[in-house]
């Protein structure tokens, strides 16, 4: 493994991590004033059961953000997660209503199934987007109605109900006010930090989205790095099924319309750059926060839909112009 | 645009043959439909199949589309029956406006139309010197049967909130109209009305949200069954009991809610039964019946539990 390390040199590595501690510290003082600002602004919103609602609510957002990072990393983007959470949904939902099966195996199936559609889904969009080199973006737009289309064909266009009890316990049950699937969602931002950062994998992921060229020149296999970015993606989209239909004891082949939207502005938000190569997933997690303390304090404050609508889109714009500043700052 | 009609060409070749062998002279009727993706017009096309086969005196030609605005694949499946000389077409609008000018062109071809399920709006059709009678249920009629159930269970001054549809979706908009006439009627106090887009996760966050910010709320009015099951499941959590929730177009899955009370109603619009209704009117006018006018309602019923 140390053959192929390519970890940039010492006083390089430490000015990096200095610099993504003031990126994270800007989205974590943003968040903050946010957070400041609706505990004065409502008086709820610091409640315990408020706490527990948001942390509920970012959830799903906050898993298919970690996946949409390794794919933004690469400098890639993955529009289907919303469709592919819904064939996951599905394609499990299907599972944990088959007769003739006990609660626990019908439970087991139900999530190997989901999350397994997920991944074969983000294999396909990595496989072909990087063996014909064709941009991501029109590829998982494909995938997007591919996923959507079998979602609804699978499952007639019906709603799937009744599930195991033992499976709606785990989607709402909390641990000192804190949601079961929350601490999920929070695992999977400590796995991928761990990858992203401590791993030679995860710093090729940074590498290709830095220059592709260049990791490709020095002898490493491009292709099956991309493919595993979007097979990522597609497997946290399969774990973001599994969580909703727990979550709403329900699944929907029209659930996570647009889903694909929040989860890559969390990305966005958090400072990750488009174009790739930089950025991490604590900014994905802060990200995901503000989406949701937004989406959650807008209402508190009583704000109509369409104002909260628009507030959450300047938000994208102006963390997108905060980060064409870093990136300026970050060259020179 | 040749692709386009080629689906469409290929779509209904499909339901032809799982329809039966047709005899010469019988009656064409071409079925236009919404969304596919939409569980309320899969059991709408379900129920036409079956008409069209019970029948047996008629032959059915049935076109939907990938989803709720494609109105330019409706557009071109009328040009389609148009050309093909169908003897009656039975359409629910994708577009209220869009819609009027093709369905004049087939009107002129001397083609029974029948609209159903979204009216074609009356100014388009008075610009477009269209007289054209509407079969469908009365959205805003039917919430208010939901709102009054709530309005009953809950008594005067009660504090209810609204979960409204897509904002300008016409159903939507006639829904929340409904409810508010419920809201009006029974003196409820409403504090608050928010859209969840149809959908069953935002319906749970935003209305987990607005039960945080208003603590006191007794009734939610939900504008389709998907968002209510997003609502009750928010309630669950919340461990509220004491909260009433009507939804509306009774699909399956919330029929055991109804059952143990965690929904108190929800408003059933006979989706399976409106098209092949509204293919019985076209066939009743073929047939020398006299011409449709103004406003054919079809039957809405509150379904709740005991």
């Amino acid at each position: 493994m140390s053959a192929v390390d390519t970890t940039p040199q010492s006083p390089e590595k430490t000015r990096m991590s200095i610099r993504s501690v003031i990126n994270n510290a800007g989205i974590g003082i943003a968040l903050l004033l946010m957070i400041l600002f609706f505990s004065v602004a409502s008086e709820h919103f610091l409640s315990a059961n408020n706490i527990t609602n948001i942390l509920t609510q970012i959830t799903i957002n906050l898993v298919l953000a970690v996946g949409m990072t390794f794919v933004i990393l690469i400098g890639g983007i993955d529009l289907s997660v919303g469709s592919v959470m819904a064939f996951a949904a599905v394609v499990a939902g299907k599972a944990i209503t088959l007769p003739g099966l006990g609660a626990t195996e019908l439970i087991i199936l139900a999530v190997l199934a989901g999350v397994l559609a997920g991944m074969v889904c983000g294999i396909l969009n990595g496989v072909v987007s990087a063996y014909w080199s064709l941009p991501s973006f029109i590829i998982t737009l494909g995938m997007l109605n591919i996923a959507r289309g079998a979602a609804l064909q699978i499952s007639g266009a019906q709603t799937i109900y009744s599930f195991p009890f033992a499976f709606e316990e785990f989607g709402s049950m909390l641990i000192y006010g804190v949601p079961v699937v929350f601490l999920v969602a929070l695992a999977l931002v400590v796995i991928a930090w761990f990858v992203l950062n401590r791993t030679v994998f995860g710093r090729l992921i940074y590498g290709i989205g830095n220059n592709e060229e260049a990791v490709r020149l020095a002898g490493h296999p491009v292709f099956w790095y991309k493919v595993a970015a979007f097979s990522i993606c597609g497997l946290t989209a399969g774990i973001a099924a599994i969580i909703y239909m727990a979550r709403l004891n329900i699944s929907s082949p029209i659930a996570g319309i647009g889903f694909e939207l929040n989860a890559i502005a969390a990305v966005i938000i958090g400072g990750t750059s488009l174009s790739g190569g930089r950025g991490s997933v604590i900014g994905t997690l802060l990200g995901a926060f503000i989406i949701g303390v937004l989406a959650n304090g807008l209402i508190l404050i009583g704000l109509s839909d369409f104002v909260r609508q628009m507030i959450t889109g300047l938000v994208i714009v102006i963390a997108v112009i905060l980060d064409h500043y870093r990136a300026k700052y970050s060259a020179s | 645009m040749k692709l386009m009609k080629f689906a469409a060409a290929a779509a209904t070749s499909i339901l032809l043959s799982t329809s039966i062998a047709a005899a010469d002279d019988k009656p064409v009727v071409g079925l236009i439909m919404k969304s596919l993706a939409n569980e309320f017009f899969q059991n709408m096309l379900a129920g036409a199949e079956a008409h069209a086969e019970k029948r047996g005196d008629y032959e059915l030609r049935a076109v939907g589309m990938q989803n709720e605005t494609d109105f330019e694949s409706q557009i071109n499946a009328v040009e389609n029956f148009i050309t093909q000389g169908v003897d009656a077409i039975v359409v629910a609008p994708a577009d209220s406006k869009a819609m009027v000018r093709p369905l004049k062109r087939a009107m002129e071809a001397g083609i029974v139309v029948i609209n159903f399920d979204v009216a074609l709006d009356e100014g388009a059709k008075e610009q477009q010197g269209v007289e054209l009678a509407f079969v469908g249920p009365d959205n805003r009629g039917g919430a208010k049967l939901a709102g009054d159930a709530l309005g009953t269970a809950l008594g005067e001054g009660a504090k209810v909130v609204i979960i409204e549809g897509n904002p300008g979706a016409d159903n939507a908009t006639q829904r929340r109209l409904g409810f508010e006439d419920a809201v009006a009627e029974h003196k409820l106090n409403l504090l608050d009305s928010r859209t969840a887009h149809w959908e069953t996760e935002e319906a749970n966050q935003v209305f987990a949200t607005m039960l945080t910010a208003n603590p006191d709320i007794q009734g939610v009015m939900a504008a389709n069954d998907s968002m209510a099951i997003g609502v009750v499941k928010a309630l669950e959590s919340a461990g509220r009991s004491d909260i009433k929730v009507v939804g509306f177009d009774a699909i399956p899955a919330v029929l055991p809610m109804i059952e143990d009370g965690r929904l108190l109603a929800s408003v059933d619009q006979f989706g399976q039964e409106m098209a092949a209704n509204s293919i019985d009117l076209a066939l009743d006018v073929l047939a020398g019946g006299p011409q449709l006018e103004g406003w054919v309602k079809t039957p809405i019923e509150l379904v709740a539990g005991k």
